[in-house]
């Protein structure tokens, strides 16, 4: 029965149908013409508006925009993130900076606000904190709340160490001028030799960020992107520029030097560091106030025992958050055809130059201080290496090292105080020359 | 200002910067250096002693704690933070390693039956 219906109505179906396709074929014989006529030039016209249409789509897309130097930048960037994940080489800078370089790099058409060049887009507003120098002071201010100054304390002679590796940045600043660089851009090339990236961003953010205008009346170079990038690239192969240095300058005996235990300090004093420091340093380089004066603050939350909730955020999520801004926006900012200069090559020869120096520094520093030290008080000449900041690798690398020739040897310690002082050297260095060129 | 000669070139000006910032650099920190060596102490001790003045009594033992606070290094502290976390975090490691299982048992409860529902007459 139901089979019956349904070749009923199936048969139905097509006979209702059918007058209507014959009707069709009837209307179609008397305007056919132009219906066909209207409908080619419908379809040229769409063909080719589509067409032309996906050719200037294909023309805003990186394919059509890309050059040698995009494709090389996205390739340092990728090296980055492979020497971030693999080989461990401060990951929570390089992976950022990584990403931000690719970022940076992906070729487009100027003047639809994509760029962290062009005014008004997203990227260059984020960008506005390290032109304007905002987010150095503010991971001061995290590294504050980090540091343990107690080492310095307990051995305040140490603290020359810290200065004396800043003939780094100098000696570098000297070899800039050599090389034909203006004054202010030397200076933030110099600084690279600080061996910190917050301090070299603020100044070169300060000195070399192709707004200020020289007094011959020329724009000063935009060096920001090569300096900061070169800055946290040595940082990040501290273990691997420093060793033949110590091994080089210090003697199998110096390097095996022990240093007696640091006193114990006491927390009056952890309390009274960061103030003095502040008001001492700040008074001599008032300059450096923006650096200085976060980093001992955020010293003083965590010392003062009181403001532990405030310290905490400020080394835990503050901080993540400034780095994670600051490093893909610096990456970001190596845009191939501003960063792959001539420039940028004698940058990065001379700040490998700059943490060889400081290094070097440190250590011969170090070893003319034992000249005055007697006895139980001279000093492992090999932690001078840990004076070039570079927070706390360099100190890292002073005692691994220490370990290679006398597995008890634990100078992890005494480290930390060349390593903290080499912090507010480098600093106050960035002051004075703030102060001298700007 | 120091009155510097209009036309000076960039490298004399450089070495300048170079001198002068050294010694900045050296002087503020051997400051930091001497005041914490000398400063510091002098300004907790006169502290001690200011607060020592109107109770003589507890001034000897104060100057106990001191002598014992020498020989109390950064290893010591170090060994007993050390001893005081293990007994504190990770006591959890020497529990037994017996593992019982109770067998939770479901007592039967009629509440949500489906049975009491299929069997209604309208």
């Amino acid at each position: 029965m139901k089979k019956v219906l349904i070749i009923f109505g199936v048969l139905s179906l097509l006979i209702f149908i059918r007058p209507v396709l014959g009707l069709n074929t009837t209307t179609k014989d008397t305007n056919s013409q132009g219906i066909e006529q209207l409908e080619n030039v419908e379809n040229e016209s769409f063909v080719s508006e589509a067409f032309e249409g996906i050719k200037q789509f294909y023309n805003y897309t990186g394919f059509a925009n890309v050059t040698g130097g995009h494709l090389v930048m996205i390739i340092i960037g990728i090296v980055f993130i492979y020497l971030g994940i693999k080989f461990d080489y401060e990951p929570l800078l390089l992976i950022p900076i990584g990403a931000g370089v690719i970022i940076g790099n992906i070729p487009f058409v100027a003047g639809n606000m994509t760029g962290i060049y062009e005014s008004g887009s997203v990227l260059n507003f984020l960008y506005f904190g390290v032109v304007k120098g905002i987010y150095p002071p503010l991971i001061f201010l995290g590294i504050g709340a980090m540091t343990d100054f107690s080492s310095l304390i307990a051995n305040p002679k140490l603290m020359l160490l810290g200065a004396a590796a800043q003939i780094g940045v100098f000696a570098t600043f000297m070899g800039a001028l050599y090389l034909g660089f203006k004054l202010p851009e030397a200076g933030a090339i110099g600084i690279i030799g600080g061996a910190d990236g917050p301090t070299a961003i603020f100044l070169s953010s300060k000195l070399a960020n192709g707004v200020n205008i020289l007094a011959d009346g020329t724009t000063v170079k935009n060096l920001i992107g090569p300096i900061a990038i070169a800055a946290y690239s040595y940082m990040a192969l501290v273990p691997v520029i420093q060793p033949p240095i110590m091994r080089l300058l210090i003697s199998k005996k110096d390097r095996k030097i022990r240093m007696k235990p640091p006193r114990a300090v006491s927390q009056k004093e952890k309390m009274i560091f960061p103030v003095a420091a502040l008001i001492l340093t700040t008074f001599i380089s008032p300059s450096s106030l923006p650096l200085l004066g976060m980093l001992f603050f955020g010293n003083l939350l965590k010392e003062s025992g009181r403001t532990e909730r405030l310290a905490d955020t400020a080394r835990t999520k503050m901080i993540d958050i400034v780095t994670i801004l600051l490093g893909v926006t610096v990456g970001a900012s190596t845009q191939a055809d501003i960063f792959i200069t001539s420039d940028s090559l004698l940058i990065f020869g001379l700040g490998a130059l700059s943490f060889v120096i400081a290094t070097m520094g440190g250590l011969f520093f170090a070893k003319l201080m034992n000249l005055f030290l007697k006895g139980d008080n001279k000093i492992n000449p090999l932690i001078g290496a840990a004076g070039v900041s570079a927070v706390p690798d360099s100190a890292r690398v002073v005692h691994a090292e220490a370990l290679k020739s006398d597995p008890h040897n634990y100078l992890l310690m005494h480290a930390m105080a060349p390593n903290v002082a080499g912090v507010i050297g480098s600093a106050i260095a960035a002051g004075i020359l703030l102060s001298f060129l700007s | 200002m120091i009155n510097l000669p209009l036309q000076i070139d960039t490298i004399s000006e450089g070495y300048i910067i170079l001198a002068t910032g050294l010694f900045i650099v050296f002087s503020s920190l051997i400051l930091l250096t001497v005041f914490f060596k000398l400063g510091v102490p002098a300004l907790l001790n006169a502290y001690k002693a200011l607060k020592g003045l109107g109770k003589k009594e507890e001034k000897k033992e104060t100057s106990v704690v001191i002598k014992s606070e020498k020989d109390f290094t950064g290893e010591t502290a170090a060994a007993i933070a050390t001893a005081l976390h293990m007994y504190l975090n990770e006591q959890h490691d020497n529990e037994n390693a017996v593992l019982t299982i109770k067998q939770a048992r479901k007592l039967y409860s009629p509440w949500s039956s489906k049975i009491y529902g299929t069997h209604q007459k309208l």
